[in-house]
């Protein structure tokens, strides 16, 4: 698929790039360093500082990261995983590039889109290896419920945080504590439409020094020396001791990452405003109908916001919203219904996650949407929902 | 806000590669990130349409990496569990992880000669088996290879059905003594826009074929092989995507494309430099004790010129050479045989790349680089050779 620019009157997502951003940019061009070198060491510093973790390894995107998770957690041929089916289809292809199989659980229901850990349980068998939670939207699932079952059952737990930078929930007493901590590896994602935007890029957040390592050696080929070693005169000569990839970021997507980074807290607190003021305007109206509660809002990335509508109504909902308001929306197919995974593994039925992704589409959100733009968006809702009502 | 520019640039007087970006590339990378569209869309498009008619292929289609092009052009060859893939044991270790990343078995052949690191018939004929799926070819050093080798090689795979794939990472812009582009003798080839190189962007690459079907392939399996398809439209849900098998993130992003395309309305002026640059080597090193000249005259017209390979006498001499020229502040590189490294341990399998391997400093070259640092670089050598400078 090649999306091409379309210019919406009201896009889904949409990104402002700053002068700081072209300055920091241009000085990473400007002095012909442009594999990893000092700017992706400083971000995966400042990256992993903010998460709580002592590394972060940057990625080619949060799919690459995905991978070297799997790997890193010991995923491989006949191991299962236990996945979301409400999420983009890298975070089964992972297990799948290992060798293993994703087996799908449930999401808890239409007021909460995360994964049940219920369900969760029940599909565990000798063959799990692991569980990837997907802190869909940027709302954190019930990871404590998951950690805890990672533990009882001797599952690594990889959480996939591509949504969800700055997101948390409260630890003990009170204190907050960064998605993306919790698992053996968090991964994130940098893509375009994501809440830390640079193009494509990723990184995997460990506190494991052995995740660590095994995802930088295979980030670059398995070698034992990079780039930036032999330029530094500290490396001469390199082995390669194991199987491994071009999954690295670069210097100048990192200068990007950085500015854009040190905004996104401001940019979270504008999203998370927005999404309040989305949930007030519809909730008295009955034909909508918003998941998660006012106080998850608050510790959420809130990367999507979500509207459920009549399934009978989804499809003319969206191409009206575009047609007549220019106002674009998304939506998510189940991935354990996308061909790849039916003809692989045949069908799964997940009521939950069918009733929601037959019903969801995400309406606009980003963090320069003004009042009086999102106001208009939600009567072009409104007025669209009850034209087909 | 960043670390010191000495984290990056220490003591080198003259560095393996230092490819300038110029002011234009940069004002063009500026203009795509202000547009805020970042990553498939018009310049890719542009990139791939001009790499297309600059290389002379039907097709192009741009990736994150070379890396992840030679695991497409596996996966797209069709090379699966079972099937064997033949790779040069001197080239880079992403041609041999690539046939594995497929489930398939890497069989590492010698090179032709120390003299001529590259493959040829006579390497690729002894491990022909039934399961062999295709061959790699890799333009090491940016040489597309002697005169007739290359076809032959061609027509050989073309006789037993083998698919032919070529490894073009470090010869942007090399021809074929005929005038083609490398990569248009094979079924497909890929390019590398690492820094490294006349096009470097940083991380990225670039896949050439003709052949339509191929490139729809590596196109859909670049992105994770989304589609709207008509299975979609078939279940009453044609308002969204479907995906029709395992692919990847394998995408290119928006300001990495467009630094590509604007370094590639210099490449032809690169390559001119570059092939100014290995004449005046030849002549400086051509009598030089202890230094023996790899590939021919004839073999530099035609060029990509990625580095500078020279023979010294012994691997001892090599290391203790390139020491010195460390401490003289002249930067080399020297590529490992693949199968003596611990991956790909099998010491007996390539005596010839094994040779090659020990003797060779790959030296300094790139467009800018002047002729008095060149001078450095081989007076370097003289010196940590102990003898005298021909030039
Ligand atoms: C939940 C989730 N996981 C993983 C990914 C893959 O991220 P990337 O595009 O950086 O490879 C995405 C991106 O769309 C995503 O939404
Ligand atoms: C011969 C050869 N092939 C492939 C590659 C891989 O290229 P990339 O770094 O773009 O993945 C390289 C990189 O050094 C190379 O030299």
């Amino acid at each position: 698929m090649n999306p091409l620019p379309v210019h919406p009157r009201t896009p889904v997502f949409d990104i402002v790039i700053e002068q700081e951003d072209l300055d920091a940019v241009a000085e990473v061009l400007r002095s012909g360093w442009l594999t990893m070198g000092p700017r992706t060491e400083a971000i995966e510093a400042e990256f992993a500082a903010h998460i709580g973790v002592r590394h972060c390894v940057a990625t080619s995107s949060c799919t690459t990261a995905l991978h070297l998770a799997c790997i890193a957690a010991g995923v491989g041929p006949g191991d299962e995983v236990i996945v979301p089916s409400l999420t983009f289809v890298a975070t089964a292809n992972a297990v799948r590039y290992c060798g293993g199989q994703p087996i799908f659980a449930d999401l808890i229901g239409s007021h909460d889109l995360g994964i049940d850990p219920d369900h969760i349980e029940s599909l565990i068998t000798p063959k799990t290896k692991a569980i990837i939670p997907v802190h869909y939207a940027g709302y954190a699932v019930p990871i404590e419920a998951i950690v805890e079952l990672c533990e009882r059952y001797g599952l690594a737990l990889i959480e996939d945080a591509a949504h969800a930078p700055d997101a948390y929930v409260e630890g003990a007493g009170g204190a907050p504590r960064m998605l993306g901590s919790f698992g053996a590896s968090g991964c994130f994602s940098f893509f375009p439409n994501k809440v830390l935007a640079v193009g494509e890029g990723g990184c995997l957040v460990t506190d494991d020094d052995q995740i660590a390592a095994t995802a930088r050696l295979l980030r670059s080929q398995g070698m034992t020396a990079t780039s930036i070693d032999k330029q530094r005169g500290e490396a001469f000569a390199y082995d390669v001791v194991g199987l491994g990839f071009n999954y690295r970021f670069d210097d100048p997507r990192a200068a990007l990452l950085m500015t854009r980074f040190r905004r996104l807290h401001g940019e979270i607190e504008r999203r998370r405003e927005l999404v309040h003021r989305y949930r007030s305007a519809f909730a008295d109206f009955d034909a909508i109908d918003i998941p998660y509660s006012d106080e998850q809002v608050d510790r959420s990335s809130c990367y999507l916001m979500g509207v459920r509508v009549d399934p009978a109504i989804r499809r003319d909902f969206r191409a009206r919203l575009i047609e007549r308001h220019g106002v674009q929306t998304t939506i998510y197919p189940a991935t354990h219904r996308l061909s790849a995974y039916v003809e692989a593994f045949g069908e799964v039925s997940l009521p939950q996650t069918e009733a929601v992704c037959a019903s969801l589409a995400s309406i606009p959100l980003f963090p320069h949407l003004s009042d009086s733009e999102q106001d208009r968006v939600i009567a072009a809702v409104k007025q669209t929902v009850e034209g087909l009502s | 806000m960043n670390p010191p520019e000495a984290a990056v640039a220490p003591q080198w007087r003259v560095m393996l590669t230092d490819w300038q970006i110029g002011e234009d590339d940069i004002e063009a990378v500026m203009e795509t990130l202000r547009s805020g569209w970042l990553t498939m869309g018009p310049r890719t498009q542009e990139l791939e349409a001009r790499f297309a008619e600059i290389s002379g292929a039907t097709h192009a289609i741009a990736v994150s990496s070379a890396s992840a092009a030679l695991h497409l052009l596996c996966r797209a060859a069709g090379v699966g569990p079972g099937d064997e893939v033949i790779v040069p044991a001197i080239s880079f270790v992403a041609d041999a992880h690539a046939p594995r990343h497929c489930g398939g078995t890497t069989v590492l052949a010698d090179i032709d000669s120390p003299t001529r690191p590259l493959l040829g018939v006579a390497e690729v004929e002894p491990l022909i088996s039934e399961r062999t799926k295709a061959v790699i070819a890799v333009h090491m050093f940016g040489y597309s290879g002697a005169a007739d080798a290359a076809y032959e090689l061609a027509e050989f795979c073309a006789e037993r059905g083998v698919t032919l794939l070529e490894d073009c990472a470090q010869a942007s812009g090399a021809r074929y003594p005929d005038g083609r582009w490398v990569g248009s003798l094979g079924l497909a080839g890929c390019f590398s826009f690492f820094s490294k190189t006349a096009l470097g962007v940083g991380e990225g690459g670039i896949i050439t074929t003709d052949d339509a079907d191929f490139a729809a392939a590596v196109r859909s399996l670049r992105s994770h092989a989304m589609s709207s398809v008509t299975w979609d439209r078939h279940r009453g849900h044609a308002e969204t995507y479907d995906v029709g098998e395992l692919g990847y993130n394998y995408r290119l992003d928006e300001p990495r494309a467009t630094l590509a395309l604007s370094r590639l309305g210099r490449l032809d002026a690169s390559l001119a430099d570059l092939k100014r640059i290995a004449r005046a080597y030849r002549e400086l090193l051509a009598d030089l004790d202890g230094v023996e000249l790899t590939f021919s005259a004839a073999e530099i017209e035609h060029g990509g010129h990625f580095a500078f390979p020279v023979l010294v006498a012994d691997g001892a001499t090599r290391d203790r050479v390139r020491e010195q020229m460390r401490l003289a502040g002249v930067q080399s590189t020297a590529y490992p045989a693949l199968n003596l490294l611990t991956e790909y341990l099998d010491p007996d399998a390539a005596p010839r790349a094994a040779d090659f391997a020990a003797r060779h400093i790959a030296l300094p070259i790139y467009a800018d680089l002047s002729t008095s640092d060149q001078q450095i670089v081989v007076a370097a050598l003289a010196d940590a050779l102990g003898g005298q400078s021909g030039g």
